[in-house]
């Protein structure tokens, strides 16, 4: 015990002394610091831009005069960011004002129900001619009711009902929880992935290094795998602390600037622990299983393709239920299965409990298998390891390495 | 103390790699294990060392089973290495605490071996920043910072200038003056027959010569003269075939029996101009090649 405590705390160094894993921690910090703040420094930018400032001019021009009076105010209303100006101007001289860039964009009307939308470049997200359409579908029928005798409040009053209607979940609400279900997921694909190599190789580089000669009459393999699994996992929840924290504290201090973005950040406390156990067991799984393969290569170049069959299984896990998530149906018999299975539950059963009703007894059950499955393989591969590390020369097939486990 | 390698025998797969080795080290006295590459050395140093168990066959200490929680050992592993883009002090520190001493303690030991093999300049600075013959020194801190009761060095002389193996030599020799036991093994005949009290030759898993030094050169039969003399051609052509020269000018005469010495010296001193005439020993580089030669 004291010994696997000193080499979690060596193995712990190791990872906060690194270079590269305080560069991109940083790197994240400050990234997603900028991604909070930026829609403050945005409305910054604009801001000074538009205040008080000159506003583009959208033309108006009117084939039908009777009704120029009318469609000005209802668009200036609807536009307004624009300068809504009306022009007597034929097609062609409101397109000359155009690409000259005295007005940005003009309204050609042919009726109510017809127009041609000149602009100069026409963005992804130009929603003026939809918006037109409904002021003028607006006005159309306003005339129509007025011109059948109705006066023009009565005509308001039809065009303006309003349905009242309310949504109450009695379970989760799908769409609030698919946020941090994603994210979690996500969090967990990456840094298992990131992490899991990182044992392996660290691993391996004892091995080739020869400083698994002295280690190995030094320290007892299970010690050894566990200090190491356990120091990556805390490194990495560091890690994900510091990321999700920076998000967090930005957000508290953004607040108004991230309205109706509140839902996803208030994640419901037994959610977050149950995130965490899932989390901490995930790692341990697939940790352990990287540590056993590393210890089998036996040179560094090697470790990218023996590691594969455990990544190939993994991202096959994050495929199923991401593919669940998005269709809505996390509870199909897929999923069902895989909140069983220890090297897909954490994924699986978590994104259920997040966006579907789980009795408890069914995460206990998922829980209990996943804990005994991460002991069971701690200890295997804590003997892979030790038969694995002293094997030089070709790496071994998994079948032999099995033999010699049984063997020694 | 007495360590004891009881009938050990080890197989990995097919290939059995120890058949039956039987060993044993006393305290205050080094022992040499000798052996061609892929003997067995490194194997019956593991399972000394319960790296992986023997299949058969037991460990014993003063008698009784090794108790692992208890005793300490010392290895200097053939293949080295440590961690290279470490600070010498922090690795060295972590190792000695792996092996069960307390951070103040680890440190305090680490400085005085640092000071002791002159490496303190070092003591801040990383692993690859270091010579190969200093890097070997660092390596042999591992082995002896923490006490070991039990002292196993592989190799220990190679790579290292005279100077540094001097100083290793000093060393090992405070250890064994401690008390310890020292095994080594190493294919430097020359240190082995400096160092060791008694020795072990394996060949092909087995122990085939086993005893102290002194003893086995002494068994050897004592009917070999060597003989310096500057009348070396008159001797060499008038004694026949039992007389050969030898590589570095001497003449070595093979007699019937051991009993046929006092009449041949007397002769040789009488007819001819000989500088000096001794019984022939051989070395443990003859011994050596006797035994491991050629039974692979």
């Amino acid at each position: 015990m004291k010994q696997f405590g000193k080499i979690l705390k060596f193995e712990l160094r190791n990872y906060l002394q690194n270079k590269v894993f305080i560069g991109i921690t940083l790197f994240l910090v400050i990234a997603l610091a900028i991604v909070m703040f930026f829609p403050r420094i945005m409305e910054h930018f604009s801001g000074n831009e538009s205040g008080d400032g000159e506003r583009p001019v959208m033309l108006i021009a009117n084939d039908s005069p009777e009704h120029a009076e009318m469609v000005q105010a209802a668009f200036a209303a609807v536009f307004a960011q624009y300068e809504v100006r009306l022009t007597d101007a034929d097609p062609a001289a409101v397109q000359e004002q155009i690409t000259s860039g005295e007005a940005e964009c003009a309204f050609v009307l042919h009726s109510l129900q017809s127009y041609t939308y000149y602009v100069n470049n026409l963005s992804m997200y130009d929603s003026n001619p939809t918006t037109a359409d409904a002021v003028l579908q607006s006005l159309y029928r306003t005339n129509a009711m007025i011109e059948n005798g109705l006066t023009p409040e009565q005509a308001e009053q039809i065009l303006s009902v309003q349905i009242a209607h309310e949504t109450r979940s009695l379970g989760k609400d799908q769409f609030q929880n698919f946020f941090y279900t994603y994210v979690m997921i996500f969090a967990l694909y990456m840094v298992i992935l990131l992490y899991g190599q990182m044992v392996a190789t660290n691993v391996a580089t004892e091995k080739s290094s020869r400083a698994m000669e002295l280690l190995i009459t030094s320290a007892n393999p299970v010690s050894m795998m566990f200090g190491k699994v356990i120091a990556s996992c805390l490194a990495g929840l560091l890690q994900l602390v510091a990321v999700f924290g920076t998000v967090l504290v930005c957000f508290r201090l953004n607040r108004s600037y991230w309205a109706g973005m509140e839902s996803f950040f208030d994640m419901p406390p037994e959610l977050f622990l149950y995130m965490l156990v899932f989390f901490v067991l995930g790692f341990f799984i697939y940790a352990f299983l990287y540590g056993a393969i590393g210890s089998t290569a036996t040179k560094l170049e090697d470790i990218n393709t023996s590691v594969m069959p455990i990544t190939v299984l993994f991202i096959v896990a994050f495929i199923v239920v991401i593919f669940s998530m998005t269709s809505g149906d996390v509870d199909n018999t897929v999923m069902r299965v895989c909140s069983y299975i220890p090297f897909t539950s954490p994924m699986a059963m978590f994104t259920r409990i997040a966006m579907s009703t789980v009795p408890f007894y069914e995460i206990l059950i998922s829980i209990v298998i996943l804990i005994g499955s991460v002991i069971g393989i701690g200890v295997l591969s804590a003997k892979i390891y030790r038969v694995g590390v002293l094997l030089y020369g070709t790496t071994p097939r998994i079948g032999a390495i099995l033999k010699a486990i049984r063997k020694a | 103390m007495k360590l004891e390698l009881n009938n050990i025998e080890k197989s990995f797969g097919e290939k059995q790699v120890l058949k039956g080795v039987s060993l044993t080290a006393e305290g205050g006295k080094a022992f040499g294990l000798l052996g061609r590459n892929g003997a067995g050395k490194t194997t019956s140093i593991r399972i000394l060392m319960n790296v992986f168990p023997a299949n058969r066959g037991r460990v014993l200490l003063d008698g009784r089973p090794i108790d692992y929680r208890r005793v300490r050992f010392g290895y200097l592993p053939e293949e080295r290495g440590l961690y290279p883009k470490k600070k010498i002090i922090d690795q060295l520190v972590y190792f000695a605490e792996l092996k069960g001493m307390g951070h103040a303690d680890a440190v305090r030991s680490v400085d005085k071996w640092l000071e002791r093999l002159g490496m303190t300049e070092y003591r801040a600075k990383r692993l690859d920043t270091l010579s190969k013959g200093n890097q070997q020194k660092i390596q042999l801190i591992t082995a002896l910072a923490h006490d070991p009761q039990i002292v196993i060095l592989d190799e220990p002389f190679s790579g290292l200038d005279p100077v540094n193996a001097m100083l290793l030599k000093d060393v090992v020799r405070e250890e064994i003056a401690k008390g310890k036991i020292v095994l080594f093994s190493s294919h430097q005949m020359n240190y082995i027959e400096e160092f060791c009290d008694s020795i072990a030759i394996l060949n092909g898993g087995q122990v085939v010569l086993a005893g102290e030094l002194h003893e086995i050169k002494r068994n050897y039969p004592r009917n070999r003269l060597v003989v310096q003399s500057a009348e070396r051609e008159r001797i060499l052509g008038e004694l026949g075939d039992c007389c050969r020269a030898t590589e570095n000018g001497a003449l070595l005469i093979t007699l019937p029996s051991p009993a046929d010495k006092a009449g041949m010296m007397k002769r040789l001193t009488e007819h001819y101009d000989v500088d000096e005439i001794k019984v022939f020993e051989p070395s443990l580089n003859d011994i050596f090649v006797e035994y491991a030669g050629n039974r692979s």
